[in-house]
């Protein structure tokens, strides 16, 4: 028996060939005994196939949403707390960050100050003449226009620490050189021109105040999230 | 049940729609495995697999019979867990004779304590054309499970299999064929069912 025939014998059981089709293999079945016998195998495999009983699933295999993996629809207002939330805590490091390189900043030159000497000493050796008596007023000066400045930041201390050091030598070279001359003379705003400049680097770019407000927009923004989370949650347990 | 609307609404993500599907398919699902694994338990594991499979890509769903689709789908599963029997082979339930080779009987399966006559005589049926279909290759198997035993058509087959319409023809006549070599061999634990055959033929 070929494929070919096998393939006929097994389509016209199931009524599958067209009527030509069907009329040829009739023909060819009344003169062939053997097409006749493999009829016969095939319709006897079928119908002992079709006696197999179908079993009953031996349980629902219904899904659960757990299953499939899949998560409570979350309301539509989510995402724009979730951007704020972002937002709000990239904003709040951003301006730790820049509180923090705001002093470097501000100094391109760290010989300033910091070797004890240069600018500051040169600057108040000249003035030193001018300064004269009135140079202890000009350092109380200096200082009382530091003291508003609110906050300092731990970064800033060693500049101030470097100022103070600063202002210290230019008062003791202004009371050596009142002790030579014990002239009175005028000049004491230069003295107080060169500590003021210190002044303004010292104040934090971005407030506190600012600081806090981005922290409570995080925060506020993290727990409406997380509130919006739960309640789906619940909704959609209750529900499934 | 209309078949679109829920399969429409599965396609949206709704869980109770798709499971009101599986609750009219399951039945055929879960034969179409057994029959094709020749085991309870992991046609159970492969009929819960492919319903997950089908609720993920349902939207892949584009029409034409919706059956079809699902054996598609069930059919993969079964060779996924033919593949994890392979990697993770387990002791074979057959028994060996002296010799080492199988028993030829599937006798061996009836439960001595449960014989009356007509349940073991469905029951050796049953194993005697199970143990045929465990013998046939597996591509052979698919074909003849899903024409013969879920009465699909043959262009439902042709989808389902994924190969042409000749294909299949081919296929299910060589797999009747072989089928009925086989269950030849058990034609004395069959005596009821091949005298039924043969008066229904005479």
């Amino acid at each position: 028996m070929n494929q070919r025939d096998l393939k006929l014998l097994s389509s016209y059981l199931d009524g599958q060939l067209s009527s030509s089709d069907s009329a040829r293999l009739e023909t060819r079945l009344r003169t062939d005994p053997n097409l006749r016998s493999v009829l016969q195998d095939l319709r006897s495999a079928r119908s002992v196939l079709r006696q197999l009983p179908m079993r009953k699933a031996p349980r629902n295999f219904t899904l659960t949403p757990k299953m499939v993996g899949k998560n409570p629809p979350l309301p539509r207002a989510y995402p724009a707390f979730r951007f704020t939330s972002a937002m709000a805590t990239l904003l709040l490091f951003v301006s730790f960050g820049l509180n923090f390189l705001r002093p470097q900043l501000a100094s391109p030159s760290p010989a300033f100050g910091m070797g004890g000497g240069g600018a500051p000493d040169t600057f108040a050796a000249e003035a030193a003449p001018q300064a004269a008596t009135e140079a202890p007023a000009a350092a109380e000066s200096a200082a009382a226009t530091q003291a508003p400045i609110e906050e300092p930041s731990v970064a800033m201390a060693p500049m101030s620490t470097m100022t103070i050091a600063a202002q210290e030598d230019t008062a003791r070279a202004m009371e050596t050189q009142s002790l030579k001359s014990g002239n009175a003379a005028e000049g004491s705003e230069p003295g107080l021109e060169q500590s003021l400049p210190a002044a303004p680097a010292e104040q934090p770019l971005v407030s506190s105040v600012w600081q806090w407000l981005l922290a409570a927009v995080a925060l506020l923004s993290a727990f409406v999230m997380a509130l919006m989370r739960q309640l789906s949650i619940n909704r959609w347990r209750s529900k499934n | 049940m209309n078949e679109l609307a829920l399969i429409s609404e599965a396609q949206k993500g709704d869980l109770d729609a798709f499971n009101t599907l599986i609750l009219h398919y399951q039945d055929s699902v879960y034969n179409t495995a057994l029959r094709i694994l020749g085991d309870d338990d992991l046609a159970a594991d492969a009929a819960q697999d492919a319903f997950i499979s089908a609720f993920k890509s349902i939207n892949s769903f584009r029409g034409g019979s919706f059956k079809a689709w699902l054996m598609r789908t069930v059919t993969n599963a079964c060779y996924d867990e033919l593949r994890r029997q392979k990697r993770r082979p387990t002791t074979p339930l057959e028994p060996d004779t002296d010799d080492g080779e199988e028993l030829d009987s599937p006798r061996w399966l009836a439960d001595p304590g449960m014989t009356p006559d007509q349940k073991a005589e469905a029951d050796e049926l049953e194993h005697a054309i199970q143990h045929c279909l465990n013998n046939l290759p597996m591509e052979f198997k698919t074909v003849v499970v899903m024409a013969d035993l879920q009465g699909m058509d043959y262009t439902e087959v042709a989808v389902a299999v994924r190969v042409p319409l000749g294909t299949i023809k081919s296929r299910l006549a060589r797999a009747r064929l072989r089928l009925r070599e086989c269950l030849q061999g058990f034609s004395e634990l069959l005596p009821s069912a091949y005298r039924l055959e043969e008066e229904s033929t005479a």
